[in-house]
């Protein structure tokens, strides 16, 4: 027996003893570390800020547009990233405005293509939306958005949840990209 | 070609399109030269081959003219020795089930050919007491499931392109009517009588009066509930009230009418606008109820097509075309939307006619907010070769407009205004 608790005893030890050499970090890892003048380590450059302009739903049943200064990257990619940021961040000024997106959407991803379409895709709806208004709105509010501030894209395609629709209401054709459509934006 | 005027089919060449038409009855026919993509009754289909220019005019291959020309019209080519012969029934028929049911009654019965797709068809009967359901562009398959009794029909055998009817001896043919939702035959058989086949009764709601009957399209329906107001009325019932109110005003005026839906069906937003190309409409019109974030939003619109290119970002979309056109997007799509397209622009302008003559008929009557005449690019009126349009006819996200919309007063008032808007348009000016 005596042996047995000697045996659990060293045991235990051993085992607080391990326990105290993890915590203070274990084995020092040797670190290379590579000498960089500090003139040639490359600094972040803060993109500048530029005025980009968001469209959201009026009471009138019309796109408004609002102002607002963003840092605003160069490339395209990143532009887009930043407009729909914004745009689906909903409307900043006191006026009756409303974010054109009518669910808590979020930007899955977007993708660029060489003839200037771009392809945004957002959060599926929980619910189905209805309404060719509320179709016409959300789709121009993104498109016309994203190409009035990112002049290298020519037209829009809004898919939802990773995937194409043909129409999100039963209305506008979604199937394909839509190009910039001044229509729907209130004129006053 | 006069081939095609064989088989009863008038050939037209649009100078501003580009295309051939192909009009034969029912059905149209689009396609161009060097191009491989044709529009069938509305159907975009992809051939294997192109038509190309010849000396006598348009020359293509015997399948080209066997599968896309003469098969939708209802013809095959037949060889002989010395050549073809062209025969009425297509050869490359698409398949479709035919589920029949039958009920006896005293002295007629009942006999239902329920079809899983629109089809063309017509019952003829002969002497011998027997009927052939004849399927224009389909070749019907039996559904033989469900057991079949009657004291008066035989047997019933499917055979190419037709149902072949044997009935019991002194029975024949009293009517026969094509209806829709769901498409089906139906056909009432009793005693014999010594007349020729009866002409088709067509259903109640969408007799057709004349040859092109104005299209009316309820919008939504079926799981496809669309807008729906405060107080739970569906977008899909008020459109189709409406619809149905349209309906008997242009018919009391004398016009034929034909409704997309007569019920709470679902329908395909491009089948509605092919059924109107099918008839050759002479309109076809749209009805929708809308829906905003705001509920403060009221009054009507009316839309027509948009190309997305017909103002001031044309420059932008027949580039967009034009990239299309030279492969560097979608492979398929260039021929599709270029032809699309044509086939718009020639309508284009009268669609805005009609689309102003209806706003401008909504807004003398019903004094609510006019919201005006706007186009977009929307699916159901894409592909119409007629003058096409869409009306909201008021909010239903609106409490107070939505209160009004589900009066049956002012279902009348809307239906009253539109007919005369669409009449409007179709008064020689």
């Amino acid at each position: 027996m005596n042996w047995r608790v000697a045996l659990i005893a060293v045991a235990a030890v051993a085992a607080v003893a391990l326990l105290v050499w993890l915590l203070q970090g274990g084995t020092p890892r040797t670190v290379q570390q590579e000498a960089v003048p500090v003139q040639d380590i490359p600094t972040p450059t803060p993109a500048p800020e530029e005025r980009i302009i968001l469209l959201f739903t009026g009471a009138d049943g019309m796109l408004h547009p609002e102002l607002r200064s963003v840092p605003l990257p160069k490339e395209v990619h990143d532009r887009i990233q930043i407009v729909m940021r914004e745009l689906l961040a909903g409307p900043a000024s006191s006026r009756r405005l409303a974010p054109v997106v009518p669910y808590e959407a979020s930007l899955e991803a977007v993708f660029v293509d060489q003839d200037g379409n771009a392809f945004v895709d957002l959060t599926a709806p929980p619910a189905p939306l209805a309404g060719s208004s509320t179709e016409l709105l959300l789709a121009y509010g993104v498109v016309d958005s994203i190409i009035l501030n990112c002049p290298e894209v020519s037209a829009v395609q809004i898919l939802f949840g990773g995937h194409e629709v043909a129409t999100l209401t039963g209305h506008l054709d979604l199937s394909k990209p839509l190009v910039l459509n001044k229509r729907f934006i209130a004129q006053s | 070609m006069p081939i095609l005027e064989l088989v009863g089919a008038e050939v037209k060449y649009s100078l501003s399109a580009g295309t051939y038409g192909v009009v034969s009855d029912e059905h149209v026919i689009q396609f161009a030269i060097d191009h491989k993509v044709l529009l069938v009754d509305g159907d975009l289909i992809q051939a294997h081959e192109t038509p190309v220019a010849s000396p006598g005019g348009v020359a293509v291959s015997l399948e080209y003219l066997e599968r896309y020309l003469l098969s939708p019209l209802g013809h095959h080519l037949e060889p002989v020795p010395r050549g073809y012969r062209i025969v009425r029934g297509a050869r490359f028929a698409d398949p479709v089930a035919v589920r029949p049911a039958v009920a006896d009654f005293e002295v007629t019965t009942t006999l239902v050919l329920t079809l899983d797709r629109p089809t063309e068809a017509e019952v003829e009967s002969s002497s011998s007491g027997m009927l052939t359901v004849r399927f224009a562009n389909a070749m019907p398959h039996l559904d033989g499931s469900r057991p079949f009794r009657s004291r008066r029909v035989r047997s019933l055998t499917s055979k190419e392109q037709t149902v072949e009817i044997q009935l019991a001896s002194g029975i024949g043919l009293l009517s026969w009517h094509a209806l829709e939702g769901p498409p089906r035959v139906t056909m009432e058989l009793g005693p014999a009588r010594p007349t020729p086949t009866p002409a088709p009764v067509r259903a109640p709601v969408v007799r057709r009066t004349g040859p092109r009957p104005i299209v009316i399209d309820p919008g939504h329906g079926g799981d496809d509930i669309g807008a729906q107001s405060p107080d739970g009325l569906a977008e899909k019932e008020l459109t189709l009230a409406i619809a149905r109110r349209v309906a008997r005003t242009l018919e009391s005026r004398g016009h034929a009418v034909r409704l997309t839906r007569d019920g709470d069906q679902s329908r395909a937003l491009t089948d509605r606008t092919a059924l109107a190309n099918r008839l050759e409409a002479p309109v076809f019109v749209s009805l929708h109820a809308n829906a905003s974030t705001f509920s403060s939003v009221s009054g009507a619109e009316t839309y027509y097509m948009s190309l997305d290119s017909a103002s001031d970002e044309a420059a932008a979309a027949t580039a967009d075309l034009e990239n299309r056109a030279n492969g560097s997007a979608d492979e398929r799509s260039p021929l599709d939307l270029i032809l699309w397209d044509l086939a718009q622009a020639e309508v284009l302008n009268e669609s805005a006619e009609l689309a102003l003559a209806v706003q401008g008929r909504l807004n003398a009557r019903l004094g609510s907010r006019d919201r005006g005449v706007k186009q977009a690019p929307f699916v159901v009126l894409t592909g119409a070769t007629m003058p096409a349009i869409l009306v909201e006819v008021g909010f239903l996200s609106n409490t107070s407009e939505a209160q009004k919309l589900i009066q049956p007063d002012y279902q009348q008032q809307l239906a009253d205004a539109i007919a005369t808007g669409i009449e409007d348009f179709l008064r020689p000016r």
